[in-house]
């Protein structure tokens, strides 16, 4: 964006956010190399206009639940890592924009996105400019290094895209944010997302056509692709997103651990164990799917008691 | 102290003073180079190679610290001749610095050889000849391979681009690029290749600032990668520093400006059209034919979609390189 651009989307994410919460996001700082940017191509700017309208994706749309915002330092690095689902990365930037609304000083999530993201014209654009960033090892290493946070989904694609009728049972977590995290001491924090499955759900997978565009899947769902793009509009369903208590697996073991892939393959086990089980916990405390009308049972309930 | 004593002592601190060769002297570096070393205490003799005649602006040095001498490093003979020259062996010549190189994609066999083969002759050369200490070889960031899911900031060891369907310019500079790479095992010369990023300024024979001077400019759609520019004080300052200090080695070299591509644009005033991917070829030739670019699209395709920034920590850590040139547009 150039200045003229920069002055007009800080005036919408002024009228869209309330006025403390304006000051509050624009106390965000971003590592800037002099032209507005950081290496990464986050520009500031960019992040608080697409905070201020995730704001009301995550209010009005998903209607957000959250808890366990004690487990995310305020300062210094940390990885969260989260279950995926729901064909597109919609849970990615609820944790974002949650981690941003729920913390008393706000911190930009960087989410790692597949690498497949980077080939997609404007996406790629969009990604960088709201700071998240291709999974290079060496740009993770780099944000870490200085003191950024975050989120990986070990999942990967193979979360996002996996049939509906495997839902909540998370597939076998990639290995590489462990050995970052033993190798740079930083804390991992577990996300549990729960909600984001039922958004979009997968039918089925049309391969020879996701082979043909470069994309990991091509999703049939109950809405895609009978209505074209619009298919894509997920479905209103209530996210609970949970973060758990920060692993330290570095104080246990050390850095030279990363030669042993076994550990490095049980650490990851145990954090997809930990994940599981607090996607589980979600479940059985879940009373519905769209958690329309909650409200209300609430109040019966609170009413007769 | 005796006469003799003090002779001796005379001969061995002019000696220890650094003598250099540079080809490519008449380009805008080799210029700016000169005329920069030229008030360095620790430069000797600036013995100058290039394949014009001695040009205007090299004509009021002083002839004890700076010798011109047209020369095409092409040809074998004039090569051999030049090193075995008088004016050469007087010069006591410890130190090249090999700047010609044909900075842009002009198709043809010439620059191919100029690139590939004038690299090597002349590396081969300075080795087989006694005194020679140290080869500097101003590479560019070109050589790496360009990915989406590169790191944003590559190191020295990032991959090269070996692909077998890039221009024949990129393999020309990752070819003689190689050859450097390949000659560090001798004992004789101390080989430093500086990959620098993208040099901007005034008479600069270079892809990004043709690309600026582009008349629109064209960019790829959907795309808007991080480049790095590099300031001709940056140049001067590493080529300095490598000459300077007893290293060996790949250095990247990157300036203080970085910001996506269309931030660059706009501050030069450029008028940007974004076109498909499919099109731009096809109209940059168009571009070429009318006058209105030097830029060729086919060297960038790359470098037009996927941000690849140089980390320069080894030259900040080994050669004390910090960057200090501002663009002004």
């Amino acid at each position: 964006m150039n200045r003229y651009q920069r002055e007009k989307a800080l005036a919408l994410a002024r009228r869209l956010l309330p006025p403390e919460e304006f000051e509050r996001v624009m106390s965000i700082e971003i590592n800037d190399l002099g032209f507005g940017f950081d290496q990464f191509g986050m520009e500031k700017e960019s992040a608080i206009i697409a905070y201020s309208l995730a704001r009301y994706v995550h209010k009005y749309w998903f209607r957000v639940e959250s808890d366990g915002h004690d487990n995310i330092p305020l300062k210094g690095p940390a990885i969260l890592a989260s279950n995926h689902s729901g064909v597109l990365p919609i849970d990615a930037v609820m944790v974002c924009v949650d981690v941003a609304i729920k913390l008393a000083k706000p911190r930009v999530v960087r989410a790692v996105v597949d690498n497949f993201a980077g080939f997609l014209p404007w996406v790629n654009v969009f990604f960088y400019r709201v700071g998240q960033v291709v999974g290079a090892r060496r740009n993770f290493i780099d944000l870490l290094h200085s003191g950024e946070i975050c989120a990986v989904f070990p999942e990967g694609t193979r979360g996002i895209g996996k049939p509906f009728s495997q839902r909540y049972n998370l597939v076998k977590f990639n290995v590489g944010f462990i050995e970052l995290s033993l190798t740079t001491k930083t804390p991992i924090v577990p996300v549990a997302v729960v909600g984001a499955e039922e958004q979009a759900p997968m039918l089925g997978n049309l391969k020879p056509l996701a082979r043909l565009l470069g994309f990991p899947y091509f999703p049939i769902t109950p809405l895609f692709p009978l209505l074209g793009p619009l298919g894509f509009i997920p479905l209103p369903t209530q996210y609970h997103i949970r973060f758990g208590e920060p692993i330290e697996f570095y104080r246990e073991y050390g850095p030279k651990t990363v030669n042993d892939p076994e550990a490095v393959r049980m650490l990851a086990d145990k954090v997809q164990l930990a994940i599981q089980d607090m996607v589980n916990q979600q479940l059985e405390s879940r009373s519905s799917v769209f958690g329309f009308g909650e409200d209300e049972q609430y109040d019966r309930q609170s009413a007769s008691n | 102290m005796t006469a003799k004593a003090r002779r001796t002592d005379g001969r061995r601190k002019r000696s220890a003073k650094t003598n250099i060769l540079i080809t490519g002297v008449t380009t805008s570096i080799g210029r700016n180079l000169v005329n920069h070393l030229l008030n360095d205490p620790r430069v000797g003799v600036i013995f100058g190679v290039a394949r014009s005649d001695k040009p205007y602006y090299f004509m009021d040095l002083p002839p004890n610290k700076f010798v011109y001498r047209s020369s095409d490093i092409l040809k074998y003979r004039e090569l051999k001749n030049l090193f075995l020259s008088k004016t050469f062996r007087n010069a006591k010549i410890n130190t090249v610095i090999h700047l010609a190189f044909q900075n842009r994609p002009i198709p043809g066999e010439d620059t191919h050889r100029l690139n590939v083969e004038g690299t090597r002759d002349l590396l081969g050369k300075c080795i087989e000849t006694p005194g020679i200490t140290k080869f500097i070889f101003k590479s560019s960031d070109v050589v790496y391979k360009l990915l989406p899911h590169n790191p944003t900031m590559l190191d020295e060891n990032a991959d090269l681009n070996f692909d077998p369907n890039a221009d024949q310019w990129i393999k020309d500079r990752v070819d003689a690029d190689m050859i450097c790479r390949a000659f560090m095992d001798n004992r004789k010369v101390n080989i430093v290749i500086l990959r620098m990023s993208n040099i901007i300024g005034r008479n600069i024979d270079g892809q990004l600032n043709a690309y600026f001077d582009s008349k629109p400019l064209l960019k790829t759609a959907g795309f808007n990668p991080m480049v790095n520019l590099l300031h001709m004080k940056d140049v001067i300052q590493a080529i300095t520093l490598a000459l300077m200090k007893d290293v060996q080695g790949i250095y990247n070299i990157a300036g203080l400006d970085t910001a996506p591509i269309t931030t660059f644009a706009q501050l030069n005033g450029s008028t940007v059209l974004s076109l498909p991917e499919q099109l731009l070829a096809p109209v940059n030739w168009l571009q070429r034919k009318l006058g209105l670019t030097h830029y060729y699209y086919s060297v960038d395709k790359e470098r037009q979609k996927y941000t690849a920034l140089l980390d320069i920590s080894k030259a900040r850590r080994e050669l004390g390189y910090r960057p200090l040139g501002r663009i002004e547009f």
